[in-house]
This record gives C-alpha cells, sequence and structure tokens, in this order.
C-alpha cells in the first residue's frame, strides 16, 4: 500500500473552488433561491408544553382560512417509527419519532403541520389549530430523568431499538479492557476532572430549508439542505410508504451543516404536504425553531479518571458519560460510543480501560449529530485530566503527552472495541505526525518563554495552555462511497459523485484528485454532485468521511479511466500501454515520443474506431479509519476582577496527511476552531422551567464574531497516509476539539483555576477564581 | 419580521405631519427612523409606518459649547463627527462604538435608542451619566433631563410625541465608559459611565452611572458625593470600588447572577472613574 | 404603493406592500443574494447598500429606499467579470459555504470606500456584524486587506 510517489500536480494546490465563482457572485444556487410557479408554504405547529399527551386536535376552524390548502397531524398520516438520523442502513439509533404524534415530548416538539397560498395564512392557520393537551410532569436534566419514579418519556409501544425506556435510557455502553479499578487504585498518581458542555446549537447561517415539487413525470423530487441526499430518499420513502424509485433528492449549495444536516427533520414534512396538494412546498426554518427543533450538540458530563506512574506512564483511564440526547435519540447510541472511541486510543499506553456511560431522554430539545460527535465533549475531559496530571507530576504538559501517545504503527484495543453502535474493527495507525504537531505547536505560541510565567498587565493576567486530539476518517465497515469518471469527445472530464459539499469545497478537492490521475488541469474535470438520480450513491457528509472515502471512490474511478484512456491511445499510437505515459493533457510514448491529446483520445473513442464511452463507476468502503491528528495551543488573558478572558493567539497544527487543498484544509481548521472557541467563551442555550428555549436566536445566543477570536494559526504538518487518497486524511472535524480544554489549560496556567463547565462565561471564571482563592 | 397588517407608509414632511398622522392612527401607527427596534419584532396592531427621516432631524449642532444631536441622526453619523467624537473626553465615541455593530449603527438612531431605551443597552447609561436632555415635541415643546424621564413614564409620553433632539451639557472634566459583555457585539452584561472634574488636584465633580444591573442605568448619587473634595488616585477608586459593592442594588436575570454583578459593578465604576480622572487631568 | 428606487444601478419603479420587508422585495425580485439567516438583523447575511451604507434589508420595508440607491451583490461583478472584492474572496479562499459572502462583501466594499488602508484590526471591527460559521474569518480578513491593497495599486476598475 506503497503511496505513488510521481510528481503531483492538481492534488496540493490551492486551487479555484469550483463552485466559487458562482458562490461569490450570490448566483441562486442555494434550496431556497428556485422559485417554482404556484409553490405553497409550509410551516409547523409547535408544542407549547414539554411533555404532554394531545387529546383532540381539532382544525375545522384552520382549514377555513383563506388560502390553507392542506392540515396534517398524526390522525391523517400513517404511524411509522423511525429515526431522524441520517446514517447508513439499518441505522444504529432507535425508531423513537414518527412523523406526527399523540404525544409531544419538548417545547417546540411538532404537532401538526400546514400547508398555504401565503405565509400569512399558512401562520394564521397554525393560531387556529385547536389543541387540547393533558400536560404531564416534564423530565429537564439527566439526572432526573434516572431518578426513580421519573416521568417514562417513550411510553409508545411501537419504538424500536431503545436501551431501556422504562428509565428513559436510550444508549448505554459500558467497555472494560484490563481492570482499570485496581490499577488506578494502585497508581501512585491519580487526578479525575469532571467536565460539563450544555446545550449549544451549530448556527449554520441557512437555516434548514427544502422545496418538495414534482417532476414532469410526477416524481416527488426534494430540493434539500441536506448532508445525506441519499439516506433523506431512503428514509423518506419509508416514512411516507413511497416507492424510491420514485423519490429524487437533489442537494444544490447548502450554507452550511456541521453535523445538523445530517438528520431528515423537514424533508418528510414538506412531502407529506405536497403529496397533500399536489403542489410544490417550501418549508424553511426560522432562527428560533433551528435553535429549538433542528438538532443541537449533545449536553455531556464526562468524568475523567487517569493513573500513571511517577514517570508519567498511564496506566488507568475510566471515561464515564452522562450524555442528554433530549427527547429523541437520534444519534444517541452513536455519539456517545464515540466519546470514547476517538478520544482513548490517542493514550495507547494506558493499558487498562474502562469506557461507560449512557445517552439518557430528557422533555428538552432533540441532540443530534454536530461537528466532533462526542470527541469535543470526550476531549475537553481527557484534556483537562491530562493537564491536571501533568500538574500533579511537575511535568510539562507537551511531555506528558510525548510519552503516552499512539504512534504510527501502533494500535490501541479501543480501535476493535467500540465502533459505530457496535463492536469496531481493529487497526493499526499507519500515519502519525503528532510529535511534529506537538513541536511546530509549541514554538509559534512560544511555549517555553511564556508557559508558568503568569504575566500580568493591569488586571489582566496571561497563561497558555494546550491540548491534542485524533479524530477519525469516515466509519469503519459502515461508510460506502462511489464516484463515476467519464470522459467526454472534447476530452474533458465529467464527475459524478454522490458525494455531499456542504461549503466545504468537496467538489474541489475530488476533481483534483481525478485530475491528479489523469494529468489534466482542474478546471478540466466537470463535477455534478448530490442527486439521487443521476450520481452514484455515497453514505454522506459526515464523520470527517469524504475526503478519505468519496476520495478513494473517486481515485479508483479515475484509475480505470486512465487505463481506458490508455488502451484507447495504445491502439491508435500502434504501442503498448507499458511504454505509455499520461501527464499534461496529452499521452505520449517514452519509447518513440509520439503523443496524442486527450481530446484525440476522446474524439477517436466516441466517433472513429472501437466507439464507447470512456468510463468507469468505483466504490469505496472504509476498512479502517485514519486518524488525523492535531496539537492545540493557545494563549489567553484573564481579567481577575470581571472573569472576562480573552483568546490572544490559538495556534492549531494538524496532521491531515497530504493536504489535497491546502487553504480549504485550513479554512476547515480555522473554521472548526472557531466554533470551538464559542463553545469555550460563550454558547450555551438556556431554558426557562417550563422547557422552554428563552435565548433561541443570535440575540442572546452568542456565536463569535471577528471581533472575538484572534487571527487563528492554522498549520497543516504533512504525513503520508498509505491508505489514503494521495495520502490524505480528514481534516474538517478535528479542530474542534481542541479549544475547550486548550483554553481551560490556559486559564489555569493564567490564574490557577480549573474551569470544567463550559462556556467560561465571566461569571464562571470569577466563581472558579474565588474558588480558588486567587480571585 | 413581517409587519404583515402595514397598510400605509407616509414620509412625514414635518414634526406636526407626523404628530398628526400618529394621532389619527389612535395607537395602530406608530413613527418610524432607523426601524431596528420597532421592525425587529413588530406589534401585531401596526397598521401606519411615519418615517420621520425626511423631516430634517438628523444634525449635530453645536449649542453652549456642547452637541445637540437631532433624533434620527444615526450611531455612524455621530460617530464620525468631530465634535461628539471629542465632547466629554470622548465618551461619545467610546461608547457608540460598542453599541450593536456597523450596519446595525447604520441604521439605528440616537432618538430609536433614546425612546427603546433597554435596560441592557449602552445609550441611556451614558446619557443619565452625562446629564442629556430630551427635547420632544407632543401638544407643545418640552425639553426635560433624560435620567428625570427614565425615572418617569416615558414610555407614555414618546407614544404620542416626536422626539426633536438630545442635547448634551457642556462639562468641564471627562467620562469614560465601560462594558463587560459575552461577546464584543453582544448587549451588556453590565455597563458603566463615570465624569469627573478636576479643580486643583481635587474632585470638582463626579458622575457615577451603571447600567444593565439588570435594571436601566442610573447615577449613583452617593456614590458621587464620596468621591467629591477627594484626590482622584488608585486608592480613591479602591475606595469607590467597596463602596459600591457594598451599597449598588442589583438583580439576577438569566445573562448574569446579582452576586457577579455587584463585584463587577465596583470594578467597571473604579476603572471608568480612573480613565475619566486621566483624561481629564489632560 | 410604488416606490422609485436606484437598484443595481438601474433606476426603476416598483410596486411594493407598505409593509414588505425589503428582504422580500429584492429576493422576490430576483436578487436572491440577499439571504436571510435570521429575519431578526442578527446575522448579516441579508446585508446589502443603501446610498452606499450596509444595511440590514430585513429590518427595513421597502418604502423606505423611496428615492434611494440599493445595491446587492448583483451589482458588483459577474462569474465572467468578476468584481476585485469578489476576485480577492476566492484568492485567498474566504468562501466557504458562501451563505454570509454576499453580505460580508458588501460590507467591505463600504469598508474599502471610506478607508482605503484599513487595518487588520479594522476589517475585524468592520465584518463584525456579519457573522460567518465557516472560516473562522481569517480568510476573510486576508480577502478584504487584499482587495483594499489591490485598489491602492490601482488595480480597480
Amino acid at each position: 500500500m506503497a503511496v505513488e510517489t510521481r510528481r503531483r500536480g492538481a492534488v496540493g494546490q490551492s486551487v479555484r473552488k469550483v463552485d466559487g465563482p458562482a458562490l461569490a457572485c450570490g448566483k441562486p444556487v442555494f434550496t431556497l433561491d428556485l422559485d417554482l410557479p404556484g409553490t405553497l408554504v409550509g410551516k409547523i405547529l409547535p408544542s407549547p408544553h414539554a411533555h404532554a399527551q394531545i387529546v383532540v386536535i381539532d382544525t375545522s376552524e384552520a382549514g377555513r382560512v383563506p388560502g390553507v390548502r392542506a392540515i396534517l397531524h398524526h390522525g391523517s398520516v400513517p404511524r411509522i417509527p423511525y429515526t431522524t438520523a441520517g446514517q447508513g442502513w439499518p441505522e444504529p439509533s432507535p425508531y423513537d419519532t414518527v412523523l406526527f404524534d399523540t404525544k409531544v415530548r419538548f417545547v417546540g416538539d411538532r404537532v401538526a403541520a400546514v400547508a398555504a397560498e401565503t405565509e400569512d395564512a399558512a401562520e394564521e392557520a397554525l393560531g387556529k389549530i385547536r389543541v387540547e393537551y393533558k400536560v404531564l410532569p416534564a423530565v429537564l436534566s439527566p439526572e432526573d430523568a434516572l431518578a426513580p419514579g421519573a416521568p417514562m418519556i417513550h411510553d409508545e409501544p411501537d419504538a424500536d431499538g431503545i436501551y431501556d425506556a422504562q428509565r428513559n435510557i436510550a444508549a448505554a455502553v459500558d467497555i472494560p479492557v484490563g481492570d482499570v479499578a485496581a490499577v488506578l487504585a494502585a497508581s501512585p498518581v491519580r487526578v479525575e476532572a469532571a467536565c460539563e458542555i450544555p446545550y449549544s446549537q451549530h448556527s449554520a447561517i441557512e437555516p434548514h430549508c427544502v422545496i418538495a415539487y414534482f417532476d414532469d413525470a410526477g416524481r416527488l423530487v426534494l430540493r434539500s439542505s441536506t448532508q445525506v441526499p441519499f439516506h433523506v430518499r431512503r428514509i423518506v420513502a419509508r416514512i411516507l410508504g413511497l416507492d424510491p424509485a420514485r423519490i429524487r433528492v437533489v442537494k444544490p449549495r447548502i450554507g452550511g451543516g456541521f453535523g445538523s444536516k445530517q438528520e431528515v427533520i423537514l424533508e418528510p414534512v414538506a412531502a407529506a404536504l405536497a403529496l397533500a396538494t399536489k403542489r410544490p412546498v417550501r418549508m424553511a426554518y426560522t432562527r428560533e425553531e433551528v435553535f429549538v427543533a433542528s438538532r443541537t450538540r449533545h449536553p455531556m458530563r464526562v468524568t475523567v479518571k487517569l493513573g500513571a506512574d511517577r514517570t508519567g506512564a498511564l496506566q488507568a483511564l475510566d471515561m464515564e458519560v452522562l450524555s442528554n440526547t433530549g427527547a429523541y435519540g437520534t444519534h444517541a447510541l452513536t455519539v456517545l460510543s464515540n466519546v470514547g472511541s476517538k478520544t482513548l486510543p490517542l493514550y495507547n499506553k494506558a493499558k487498562h480501560l474502562r469506557f461507560h456511560g449512557k445517552a439518557v431522554y430528557t422533555n428538552l430539545p432533540v441532540a443530534g449529530a454536530y461537528r466532533g460527535y462526542g470527541a469535543t465533549q470526550g476531549y475537553f475531559a481527557l484534556e483537562v485530566a491530562m493537564d491536571a496530571l501533568a500538574a500533579e507530576l511537575g511535568l510539562d504538559p507537551i511531555e506528558l503527552r510525548v510519552r503516552n501517545h499512539i504512534q504510527a504503527g501502533e494500535t490501541s484495543p479501543i480501535f476493535e472495541k467500540i465502533g459505530e453502535g457496535r463492536e469496531g474493527k481493529p487497526q493499526v495507525v499507519r500515519s502519525c505526525a503528532l510529535p511534529q504537531c506537538l513541536r511546530i505547536g509549541a514554538e509559534h505560541i512560544g511555549w517555553r518563554e511564556k508557559r508558568g510565567q503568569r504575566h500580568c498587565d493591569g488586571p489582566w493576567t496571561y497563561g497558555v495552555g494546550m491540548a491534542c486530539a485524533m479524530q477519525g476518517s469516515g466509519i469503519t465497515g459502515v461508510d460506502m462511497a462511489a464516484a463515476t469518471l467519464l470522459m467526454q469527445d472534447d476530452g474533458s472530464l465529467r464527475l459524478l459523485v454522490g458525494a455531499t459539499d456542504l461549503g466545504t469545497g468537496s467538489d474541489t478537492i475530488l476533481a483534483q484528485i481525478a485530475a491528479e490521475e489523469l494529468g489534466v488541469p482542474v478546471d478540466r474535470v466537470l463535477v455534478y454532485s448530490s442527486d439521487t438520480d443521476f450520481t452514484p450513491f455515497d453514505t454522506g457528509a459526515y464523520a470527517s468521511s469524504t475526503t478519505y472515502v468519496s476520495g478513494n471512490a473517486v481515485l479508483r474511478a479515475a484509475q480505470d479511466v486512465r487505463s481506458q484512456i490508455l488502451d484507447v491511445a495504445a491502439g491508435a499510437l500502434g504501442e503498448r500501454v507499458a511504454d505509455l505515459e499520461l501527464a499534461d493533457g496529452m499521452v505520449r510514448s517514452r519509447r518513440t515520443g509520439k503523443a496524442l491529446t486527450l481530446k484525440d483520445i476522446g474524439h477517436r473513442a466516441t466517433y472513429v474506431v472501437d466507439q464507447k464511452q470512456i468510463a468507469a463507476t468505483a466504490s469505496f468502503t472504509c476498512p479502517e479509519s485514519p486518524p488525523p491528528f492535531a496539537a492545540f495551543y493557545c494563549e489567553v488573558a484573564v481579567d481577575r476582577e470581571t472573569g472576562v478572558v480573552r483568546v490572544e493567539r490559538f495556534v492549531a497544527a494538524a496532521d491531515c496527511g497530504v493536504a489535497i487543498h491546502p487553504q480549504g484544509a485550513e479554512g476547515q481548521l480555522e473554521g472548526a476552531v472557531l466554533q470551538g472557541i464559542g463553545h469555550a467563551l460563550c454558547e450555551e442555550m438556556w431554558f426557562a422551567r417550563s422547557g422552554r428555549c428563552v435565548n433561541a436566536g443570535f440575540f442572546d445566543y452568542k456565536i463569535p464574531s471577528a471581533l472575538d477570536v484572534p487571527h487563528i494559526e492554522a498549520i497543516l504538518v504533512p504525513s503520508e497516509e498509505p491508505t489514503g487518497p494521495w495520502g490524505a486524511k480528514s481534516i474538517s472535524e478535528i479542530g474542534i476539539n481542541g479549544p475547550l480544554p486548550a483554553i481551560a489549560n490556559a486559564i489555569y496556567d493564567a490564574v490557577g483555576a480549573r474551569l470544567v463547565r463550559a462556556p467560561f462565561t465571566p461569571e464562571r471564571v470569577l466563581a472558579a477564581l474565588r474558588a480558588a482563592g486567587r480571585g | 419580521m413581517r409587519p404583515s397588517k402595514v397598510r400605509r407608509f407616509h414620509f412625514a414632511r414635518d414634526v406636526e405631519e407626523a404628530l398628526s398622522l400618529l394621532a389619527a392612527y389612535d395607537g395602530r401607527g406608530s413613527l418610524l427612523a432607523g426601524g431596528v427596534d420597532l421592525l425587529r419584532s413588530p406589534p401585531a396592531s401596526l397598521e401606519g409606518l411615519i418615517s420621520i427621516t425626511r423631516i430634517g432631524l438628523s444634525y449635530v449642532n453645536e449649542t453652549r459649547g456642547a452637541p445637540a444631536i437631532g433624533a434620527t441622526t444615526t450611531l455612524t453619523d455621530i460617530l464620525e463627527r468631530e465634535r461628539a467624537r471629542t465632547y466629554a473626553g470622548g465618551v461619545l465615541r467610546e461608547m457608540l462604538g460598542q453599541v450593536a455593530v456597523p450596519p446595525l449603527r447604520n441604521m439605528a438612531t440616537l432618538g430609536g435608542a433614546v425612546v427603546s431605551a433597554h435596560p441592557w443597552a449602552d445609550i441611556p447609561t451614558a446619557l443619565v451619566a452625562l446629564g442629556a436632555e430630551a427635547r420632544w415635541q407632543a401638544d407643545r415643546e418640552e425639553q426635560a433631563p433624560m435620567e428625570d424621564l427614565y425615572g418617569g413614564a416615558f414610555r407614555g409620553i414618546f407614544r404620542r410625541a416626536v422626539l426633536v433632539e438630545v442635547v448634551f451639557p457642556p462639562w468641564d472634566g471627562a467620562f469614560a465608559y465601560e462594558k463587560v459583555s459575552r461577546t464584543r457585539y453582544d448587549i451588556a452584561l453590565l455597563n458603566a459611565c463615570c465624569g469627573v472634574g478636576l479643580d486643583d488636584g481635587v474632585i470638582a465633580w463626579a458622575r457615577v452611572a451603571v447600567g444593565a444591573t439588570p435594571d436601566r442605568g442610573e447615577r449613583l448619587p452617593w456614590a458621587e458625593e464620596a468621591l467629591v473634595g477627594e484626590k482622584p488616585g488608585e486608592k480613591r477608586w479602591k475606595e469607590i470600588r467597596a463602596l459600591v459593592e457594598g451599597q449598588i442594588e442589583v438583580g439576577d436575570d438569566r445573562r448574569a447572577s446579582g452576586a457577579w454583578r455587584r463585584s463587577v459593578a465596583g470594578v467597571l465604576v473604579a476603572r471608568a472613574l480612573s480613565r475619566a480622572s486621566a483624561r481629564a487631568a489632560r | 404603493m410604488r416606490v422609485h428606487v436606484e437598484l443595481n444601478g438601474v433606476p426603476q419603479y416598483l410596486d411594493v406592500a407598505p409593509g414588505e420587508p425589503l428582504l422580500s422585495l429584492l429576493r422576490r425580485v430576483g436578487l436572491k443574494s440577499v439571504k436571510e439567516g435570521c429575519d431578526a438583523g442578527d446575522c448579516g447575511a441579508c446585508t446589502v447598500l443603501v446610498d452606499g451604507r450596509a444595511v440590514r434589508s430585513c429590518l427595513m420595508v421597502a418604502p423606505q429606499v423611496q428615492g434611494r440607491k440599493v445595491t446587492t451583490l448583483e451589482g458588483l461583478g459577474t462569474v465572467d467579470d468578476l468584481h476585485p472584492l469578489q476576485e480577492a474572496f476566492l484568492e485567498t479562499g474566504a468562501v466557504q459555504c458562501g451563505f454570509c459572502t454576499p453580505g460580508m462583501i458588501l460590507v467591505a466594499h463600504e469598508l474599502l470606500s471610506r478607508n482605503g488602508d484599513p487595518t487588520a484590526d479594522e476589517v475585524r471591527a468592520a465584518i463584525s456584524g456579519n457573522l460567518c460559521r465557516c472560516t473562522g474569518y481569517v480568510k476573510i480578513v486576508d480577502a478584504i486587506l487584499l482587495a483594499a491593497r489591490w485598489k491602492r495599486e490601482g488595480k480597480w476598475r
């Protein structure tokens, strides 16, 4: 599996994004930019109660509002349990959701839906639907959910796959390796960190939206802002009892997802309304609905116990998780599993491990996939614990990592023990530039000069902190991507991929991967993606999969097309394939120097001799999931009198293998770090005692602006991943795992207070300072 | 925002026409200047919008050596006017630069901020500290200190009046503004505006206002009294910090607890006084 | 009612409802670069220029632009003839999902029309009202500084 080491053309170049000019010019390329005549507006009636039985729904008055064309609720659609998680089949998430239920489980849960000629008419009708509720006691925290006698949130008999519905436990895991309790007890040095992350939201700037309409043949088309078009097709067909062959899902450009659009939320509702009215229906969440009724990160408390000897060699590592999945269990098990599976292998020197936890239901908004996917929560606790261990040992935190982190050629039992809601697969790490990341990042931040100095400027005290992380590249044994590459009569290429570019630039890097193999400029590869009618299957854009999984599929298709091109050229030139080389848009004979352009070859194959379409479709499944690695360093200033924390500098040094598009890879890293800084400093959803979210908007849920973050320094530290396309691994998620622990550790360096509850608001920081006797 | 019941839009030609239109709508009409607050969440009953942006109330004038600012002057325009930027030690510039974000400052007007007077807002705290007065026209022209208006039923007044301008008094001394928020573009968790005048090395007068407590900015007369006649300096600011922490009335809201506000109020007042005093000494 | 407006350089009359948000009007007449991200003035995706000033089109009603010049991103450049700001955004990798891009470019346009040589901090302040969730702002700041340099070098049309 050695990487070919020929001269690179397209790969490694920050070429212009293939969709860049259209986006930079504001062309109508997003879901809602399409105006279809006769389109109705769809709106959802949200539950005002956190937990209630619907006794009666009366839509008679609403139905009389002029312009109303359809009203749907539990009485008018079939009851098919499903999960909104857009995952491969069979989904590891419980089937605990139906399109409209007789029970509501959080404030904002959908009760009914209306399609009307105008938004005003739809709103008016929603206001006139009479619903009689029998209000039930609500569960508003994971602790309450587990308390004896707690109200049962999922008491419906037809739910499937819930771990223990009676006790409100959506999912549970307990994975021991060795004897952690005994070894911990015997370890000369022990530390514990319990870190907590609240409800937070992806905050993609484009709200969730979809247009459902019918094509000329009467087939249902869903133009959706989704990360998972193929899962949408499969799941919508099942919920609505449709033949999947009668559904087409198109993903146009989408305005960010970060996991929140790996969920099938609006599509079945819009489809049902379109079917009921035989009209196009457009639906878009308001920003408030995005916060309340799309998905959030799983709030968690993660407790890490470390045992080490006096040299800092880890001996035992226990990680316990209490995850709040909200009202439905979408991604409950897999996010929970990922807390351990993406963190514990990093410190494989610890031979005794235990990973255990629960994901519980509450009557609060539904948590789901969010960039980092549990690893973010896990690294917060793990890396704060490592910092505390370093302090306990009097060891430099970098040195503690160096002594314990996994290296190329090594493995961890966790790879095999924890997979996607089931057992995983054994895996050896083949590429790891973490040592270089640690060193380069430390140099950039000025670690030696700054660490432990507690430099003061008036009320401000400065400190530096660090953290490490790894992630994966796709889901082992689950993900599959396919690509079709065709050569046209003019020698240009058409690349059809199911892969889903959600603003990440994947259309561009997939074109680069094909262009590299075929020795053509990237602009000779036209990319068409994410259309279930026209592109081959792809599980979708999640789990840091696209570069690695979809990229490998593209590379294989390109290799096949390359050999077809050489065959045609060999015939035309009267040469042996072995003597031919393909570069710079030409096939040349090394023996005779005779040459043909790709245009000649395309023309010949299409019109002249042995006519055929030069084309190939290739698939790639994911036998292993090579982890990217990163070291994060930051410098903070803490105002000792107010508790305000400023992130002065942030350095992220990441090993994503070979960066196919360095500028795009940096952008992924910078953006992920920004979201992580948001988690650390300001992002938190608040709830009233009724369970209602009281800050469902950017006015009071703050995400960082350009003034709230420093110039984030993203450094790509190369390695060669032998299984990756042109040596590449993933980059999109890993960056979000660093800021929470790195900032917490920097605050500790500055003022000696441990922040374990995010976000680190002025109030929490001041309280921690006082608790540490330093305020 | 969809003020879907709005039936008419008027460009008032002058204050009188704005007032008569307002009266004609009998509660279902609203004056419109920047629109930032009104159109963010328009009242469901809103039927008529009366624009007052074209009646000559966008200006920064100078009276008695201090600015008088027309009600429909945008925050950006104020920030760009030299007189407003240098007034009272530059406090208007310092404070307005922390209000919202540039495109909203391009829209929002001083009058809108005065009339909306959100408890967490920056502008009311500064206006109260500065002793600014509002001049408005209803049945007749009236003028009153902002502090008195905010202490009374000002919302009732401005439902039937056109705010014409905000008049600032001249100060022989300087002010400074302090704010703590979750992000740089956030509303305040707490804010403070303080001013000091020096006479022969001694504090001749002091103004201290704290806002977002979570209530709207109010002066702390007892803190001001404790400063007059004293020598400025770190020791003095420390005493004031302790005094404010001990005596200020603060409360909890979802953004911050009373306990945090109590200790930070003293800090912000001390910092604002320290900076104002340094400016005044220049 | 009918308003007279100069829309992307073309004077025209438009029939509008008195309470119609400017955002809705612009999208209704086909200017889809104007995005709805929050409908509350918080995110900046709906930013347009009115008489050269960046404003939130979701917080304005259509009649407010009577007699004024409104510029949307469509008024700057085209795919075949990019505006230097658009060119700079592509050059530096400042466009990720592209949803905040129209508003970002327009606030940058306002900034550079008033300050031809901004510092990075001034750029950050100018774009602080436009939320981006993809980039970390690094490359957006780079793009605006690059466009400013091009402008100083006389490379703008």
